[in-house]
């Protein structure tokens, strides 16, 4: 039992530094590296845990984890960066220590907010919930400092990630769900990549300060 | 005694309720003469007029709550769509005076009994009637109607406001009542009756003119309930007798010659085209039936001894001066500084209403309209000659009509003394007749007989050009000129500078840049970008459930 919890809690602590890295990385290769990184962490998360709750939906979600997170969109990423010769990209709309300062602030919230209004639920699913809610949160941050539309969608997919890792760490919550997130993802993974292209073919960038700059004009 | 009724409409399981007492018997009666006069000067036909009266009726005669708030928001209502006829400018202002009223009187009714519900009421139903330093819409609005919309605007809406205040503040609101609540009052009446009367007399035209004198009148009239309200919450006979005898006989006065100068105001501009003082002149010649009429609610106006007027003015005087010997010593000197306003502004009141008749109606014509203004419509002089023919009893028994108002008054103060009043304009006018008659009698009989030539005064008239035999009508004296001497002695110290009125520069002209800064900051919202809204969400879901883990963790 002991070993059960200590287990989840040391995974979910990697998938909250590693999206806490996220944040101070200014490279979108590095990026893609760390939210691949996540996504097998969380993967392996699933395993443990469906072994331990010795629920077969939770190796599913694994399985799903590992192919389309780990696997699929990493390799979809890095070919976006390929086509549109960003390796060497680097922006930040925000210096790295303000962020991180931030993302620091945040997961003060996310325990602030979670330890007190959990007290009656099992009392050692409490951090990971904590620990999850402090990866959405960071994702968030990612989306809303990154002025890259690249870095924002890694932003976006590492907040899914936070939303995952809440619920295998719930016994059940039911799989469809989960099953429906991970398509949804893939799905908005798609759309935005054609958007990307389209962006690409009007803008010649993905730097969406252009794009500000003309709809602040043309109003 | 008191009917009650019941109207099976209104607020559902509870209706309307309708009751009249004798406070609200008196208001309906200062309304009723209005009313006619208003449909007699060319608004009978008009719907949005009889709503209006509807309106002000509904709230008159109130038994609970809703049904007040619900006849006083149909008045305001009714009676912005008439001043949106006259022009658009004004009207919005009126809307805006009128939501902030109702802002007011809307959680005023429903609170307890205490400060702040009295406050709300004063601010509201202040707003309304006009009380500075909320009058800055007064005169802008009040001209701008068709002059039997002014007449009843300015004679009976400011008295349903002022009815609400007299009915919250003597009977609601009773148990709670204060000294203070008399001191708010009379200050709020004071700054009324200086701004309204000075900018009475600088005012150049004909309606705006008597749109201020209005704010000044019911200045007296808040002075006289205060002092009255100040006088029953410290248990002072006199002084609550004095104030209430002051305040309703003023606003019975002021409810029969005020609408009456409004018509006339109305038929001139019929007449002549204009309202401006300096494009009249000589009137009298031309509508000479208008020229009495108006004459005698000048004399009203300007609360000349024998014009109907004068008693309230003396009641209030003689309350101030009761309250001035009474209180601590703070209250001392503020009630004798009272009385030096009081006596500036009936001052003030008096050179207006000289300057009104005199630049006005006499004199010679300045323009060729006036020249050629014919008499007015029938309508309307029977209207003003119902008003003026009511205001000779008030004028000339102001006794009978105090011993009338006795019952009201000790319903809203039962511990008040009425002491019989010591002005007896009757035989006043008796003596004064027998005087006059005595005198022209005995010019008759000792005076020089046939004619004399003597040289021509010519006052007031430069040196005549060849093609004027007469003299030049347009070097009289004009109003702007009249007005200036008062102007430049008072009107400096009190106005803001360029003449504005002293709310309109320091209350309406900031909250003016407020909304601008408000406006410029909700574009700025709207212009964001993707990634600054996406910054705002995420800082409110931030806060939210900083506000949550705070809030759980306490």
């Amino acid at each position: 039992m002991n070993l059960t919890f200590s287990l989840a809690h040391l995974m979910g602590g990697i998938i909250l530094v590693l999206g806490f890295s996220l944040l101070s990385q200014r490279r979108l290769a590095a990026m893609i590296t760390i939210y691949q990184l996540q996504a097998f962490v969380l993967s392996a998360a699933a395993f443990w845990q469906g072994f331990a709750q010795h629920e077969v939906n939770l190796y599913l979600t694994g399985l799903i984890t590992l192919g389309i997170k780990a696997v699929l969109l990493p390799i979809g990423l890095r070919q976006i960066v390929l086509r549109f010769n960003m390796i060497r990209a680097v922006e930040t709309a925000m210096p790295v220590v303000m962020s991180m300062i931030l993302g620091v602030g945040l997961i003060g919230v996310a325990v602030l907010v979670v330890l007190p209004s959990t007290l009656s639920a099992v009392s050692l699913t409490r951090e990971d919930l904590a620990i999850a809610l402090s990866v959405v949160l960071l994702g968030l941050l990612v989306m809303t400092t990154r002025r890259n539309a690249l870095a924002q969608i890694i932003g976006f997919l590492s907040t899914e990630n936070g939303l995952v890792l809440a619920a295998i760490g719930m016994p059940g919550m039911p799989f469809v769900a989960e099953f429906s997130v991970a398509l949804l993802v893939l799905l908005a993974f798609l759309v935005v990549g054609v958007f990307l292209f389209r962006i690409r073919e009007h803008f010649d960038t993905l730097d969406l300060s252009g794009l500000e700059e003309i709809e602040r004009r043309g109003r | 005694m008191t009917p009650s009724f019941a109207l099976y409409v209104g607020l559902p399981g509870q209706g309307m309720h309708l009751h009249l007492d004798a406070l609200s018997l008196l208001f309906l009666g200062i309304l009723l003469p209005q009313v006619v006069a208003g449909a007699m000067a060319g608004m009978r036909k008009s719907v949005t007029f009889w709503v209006f009266a509807l309106g002000m009726g509904l709230a008159l005669a109130a038994a609970d709550a809703f049904t007040l708030i619900f006849g006083f928001e149909l008045m305001s209502a009714a009676s912005w769509l008439l001043v949106l006829r006259g022009d658009q400018k004004p009207a919005t202002l009126y809307v805006g005076t009128a939501i902030f009223s109702a802002a007011c009187l809307i959680p005023a009714v429903f609170l307890p009994a205490g400060p702040l519900a009295f406050l709300l009421i004063v601010l509201g139903a202040g707003a309304k009637a006009g009380l500075a330093p909320l009058h800055f819409w007064l005169p802008r609005a009040h001209p701008a109607p068709p002059a039997g919309v002014s007449a009843l605007m300015s004679g009976g809406m400011v008295k349903v406001a002022l009815y609400v205040i007299i009915r919250y503040a003597f009977v609601v609101l009773a148990p709670a009542a204060q000294p203070w609540w008399g001191g708010v009052l009379v200050a709020a009446g004071a700054a009324s009756v200086l701004i309204g009367a000075l900018r009475a007399m600088l005012e150049g035209e004909l309606k705006t003119v008597l749109a201020c004198s209005t704010v000044e009148h019911v200045g007296l009239i808040t002075v006289g309930l205060g002092i009255a309200l100040r006088g029953k919450a410290m248990d002072d006979a006199t002084m609550a007798g004095l104030g209430l005898q002051a305040a309703l006989l003023y606003a019975v006065a002021h409810g029969l010659y005020k609408p009456l100068l409004f018509i006339g105001a109305g038929e001139v501009k019929h007449g002549v085209g204009t309202t401006a003082l300096d494009w009249l002149g000589g009137l009298v010649r031309g509508m000479p039936k208008l020229g009495l009429l108006m004459l005698a609610g000048a004399a009203g106006m300007s609360a000349m001894p024998l014009g109907p007027g004068f008693a309230p003015e003396f009641l209030l005087l003689h309350a101030a001066i009761a309250a001035a010997g009474s209180g601590g010593i703070i209250a001392r000197i503020g009630f004798t500084a009272l009385l030096a306003v009081l006596g500036v502004g009936a001052a003030l009141a008096l050179g207006a209403a000289v300057r009104l008749f005199g630049i006005g109606f006499l004199g010679r014509p300045r323009t060729l309209q006036a020249a050629a203004a014919e008499e007015a419509r029938r309508g309307p002089l029977a209207g003003m000659a119902l008003l003026g023919a009511l205001c000779v009893p008030v004028a000339l028994l102001p006794g009978l009509v105090l011993n009338l108002l006795t019952p009201v008054i000790l319903e809203l103060a039962p511990q008040a003394q009425t002491p019989p009043l010591a002005y007896a304009p009757l035989s006043l006018a008796v003596l004064a007749g027998l005087v006059a008659g005595a005198g022209w009698l005995a010019l008759r009989r000792y005076g020089v007989r046939g004619t004399r030539e003597v040289a021509a005064w010519n006052g007031g008239f430069g040196k005549a050009p060849p093609w004027l035999p007469f003299g030049d009508p347009a070097a009289q004296p004009s109003a702007t000129g009249f007005a200036e001497p008062i102007g430049r002695a008072i009107g400096r110290g009190l106005l803001a500078p360029g003449g504005a009125d002293p709310a309109e520069a320091f209350l309406l002209a900031p909250l003016q840049r407020l909304h601008t800064r408000g406006v410029r900051l909700a574009e700025r919202i709207r212009r964001a970008t993707i990634r600054q809204r996406l910054a705002f969400v995420f800082a409110a879901l931030v806060v939210f459930l900083l506000a949550l883990g705070l809030g759980e963790g306490s």
